[in-house]
């Protein structure tokens, strides 16, 4: 086919150059869109706008006032109990669901798509429904007392110092089933045989799944936690369901403070800070996995 | 790696996997079989589970009071035509990355990837003053525009993985036997990349309708959509219950049914390739 192509008219030549061509809208629009915004957002959080954006440079300041904030603070260690619980939670309950599942289940094609469903729903959604049912006026507590258990008492949602874990349930309500699905489809690609000669070998279920099935998994416990990580960094629809920051300020997360700080106390410039401070520790998390994934493909 | 269980471990099992999956599923189910309910009915002591008179009056009532039609239509061409202007941008771009890999092409999916895992509050200020420039706060085209470059990556990457698997040698003999660029792209490229580019269709629907960040924050009256819809709704004083259930039954419909037939695209899509 190269011969014919000896003298390369300009039809041809266009046809080399197509691939290229038809690519570069793309790449430039995200490219624009992320890195051209994300600089914009690092700009102003060195300058001292307020309501609108100004471009008087003030050097470190707005970072220093952010991390002198208590309402930061707080949204910080709320994300450290929240990411962690968050988590631990999903990968151990996914873990077991899949091992679960994958012991020739009847029904399991049902099965799949139920525990799945929570993850189509948008946080709006899983939000506004766990706001209902931890209601003490109208949820699980409620209904606790119609059935005649009088003395039974869940308001977590209504005190501030419990309501973080509300949100907490809520998230693992709706991811658990979908860090499942990752999980299943690492058993699934396991080579049986190896597990069989373990067997034969005389080793106990426990250890089958401590010693061989689990260190196998390794990718996917990677994949869930960078998944499920930068999930909890950017949680913002299902705080503003759930909890709207409350009790108080009780439930605030670096991105609904980010907000809030922005348009209700007109700050653009600390709110800049603290989307900054954000993007950092999302690359910090996707940086190593990304190369890894890089290393592993090429 | 399934094993051999014995019978008896076996029903214990599913008995088990099938509890879970009804906790799982049961505050869905709870929430559409109150919206058939009467208030009286919904507070009943003991709880009614099934045999009650079941009414659509709560649905009547929702309509007339919040107009659940018009954040639907809204919704559905939010995410419609974001959905379709992300396609038709990213089809170009994946089918060149198909079947013309470079040396880079690796790098340039994986950095599109990662771009769709930062913070959107990292580029809420930029769009936020564009919008103000542009006089697009609170209209449809603007989160159009918004949710299409959100989801661009996951598009021209999902696309990108399903033109894969088409074979090259298919294209090869296609050129051999005298097709130009465009039979080849009509008459043998797309009856093949049709379910793939279903699939990153349903998917990125999904992703847009559901969509919070963005439509709560860019939306006030005329262009919100039913995410803006629920959390109107979200406060439960007065204790409408039947009322709210219905709402939320409504708001999540279209997401039950689509979600049915989209469960693998949604693991594929949102573990960005880990999982098939």
């Amino acid at each position: 086919m190269a011969t014919t192509r000896a003298q390369p008219d300009f039809r041809t030549r266009l046809q080399d150059w197509l691939p290229r061509i038809v690519l570069s809208p793309s790449i430039a629009m995200m490219f624009v869109f992320v890195y051209g915004f994300i600089v914009f957002t690092i700009y102003l959080s060195f300058t001292d706008s307020r309501m609108l954006p100004s471009y008087d440079w003030v050097g470190i300041e707005n970072y220093v006032r952010l991390w002198g904030l208590r309402a930061w603070w707080t949204a910080v260690i709320n994300l450290g109990i929240f990411a962690s619980l968050y988590i631990v939670i999903c990968t151990a309950i996914g873990l077991s669901l899949a091992i679960f599942l994958d012991q020739k289940i009847r029904g399991e094609g049902l099965l799949r798509p139920i525990y799945l469903y929570p993850m189509a729903l948008s946080f709006i959604v899983t939000g506004t429904a766990w706001k209902w049912i931890m209601d003490p006026g109208i949820g699980i507590e409620n209904t606790m007392h119609l059935w005649g258990w009088e003395s039974f008492e869940f308001r977590w949602i209504k005190d501030r110092d419990m309501a973080i874990y509300t949100v907490v349930i809520a998230a693992v309500w709706q991811t658990s089933g979908f860090v499942m699905a990752m999980f299943l489809a690492g058993l699934r690609g396991i080579d049986n045989e190896m597990l069989k000669a373990a067997q034969i070998d005389g080793a106990s279920n426990w250890n089958l799944y401590r010693r061989i099935v689990i260190p196998l998994l390794r990718p996917a416990f990677l994949s869930a936690f960078v998944i499920l990580a930068h999930l909890a960094i950017k949680s913002y629809d299902l705080i503003v369901a759930l909890t709207g920051g409350g009790p108080g300020r009780a439930t605030e997360l670096p991105a609904t403070f980010m907000y809030s700080y922005t348009f209700t106390r007109n700050s653009m410039g600390i709110g800049a800070a603290s989307a900054v401070i954000m993007l950092m520790s999302i690359a910090a998390i996707m940086t190593p996995y990304l190369y890894a994934e890089l290393r592993e493909k090429k | 790696m399934a094993r051999a269980v014995t019978t008896n471990r076996k029903v214990i099992n599913t008995a088990f996997a099938w509890g879970i999956g009804l906790l799982i599923f049961f505050p869905i189910l709870w929430t559409i079989l109150t919206s058939f309910k009467t208030e009286a009915t919904a507070i009943a002591d003991p709880p009614v589970f099934l045999f009650f008179d079941w009414t659509l009056e709560n649905y009547q009532v929702v309509q007339e009071r919040s107009n659940y039609a018009r954040f639907l239509w809204n919704s559905v061409i939010i995410a419609g035509g974001s959905t379709v202007l992300g396609i038709i941008i990213a089809i170009p771009a994946a089918w060149s990355m198909a079947f013309v890999p470079s040396r880079r092409t690796k790098d340039i999916l994986l950095w599109m990837l990662s771009t769709k895992m930062l913070p959107a509050v990292g580029v809420l200020y930029p769009i936020y003053l564009i919008f103000i420039e542009l006089g697009l706060l609170d209209t449809r085209i603007g989160l159009v525009i918004v949710l299409m470059l959100i989801n661009l990556p996951i598009i021209v990457w999902m696309l990108y993985t399903y033109f894969r698997e088409i074979p090259g040698e298919i294209l090869e003999a296609s050129r051999m036997d005298g097709a130009s660029l465009r039979d080849e792209i009509l008459y043998v490229l797309t009856p093949m990349a049709v379910p793939g580019i279903a699939s990153t269709l349903l998917l990125n629907f999904i992703l847009a309708w559901n969509e919070a960040f963005w439509t709560l924050n860019l939306t006030a009256a005329k262009a919100a959509p039913l995410t803006a819809f629920i959390a109107s709704y979200s406060s439960p004083e007065g204790l409408f219950y039947a009322k709210l259930s219905a709402a939320s039954t409504m708001a999540i419909a279209p997401i039950l049914i689509l979600g049915w037939f989209s469960q693998k695209q949604l693991v594929r899509g949102l573990t960005f390739g880990a999982v098939k």
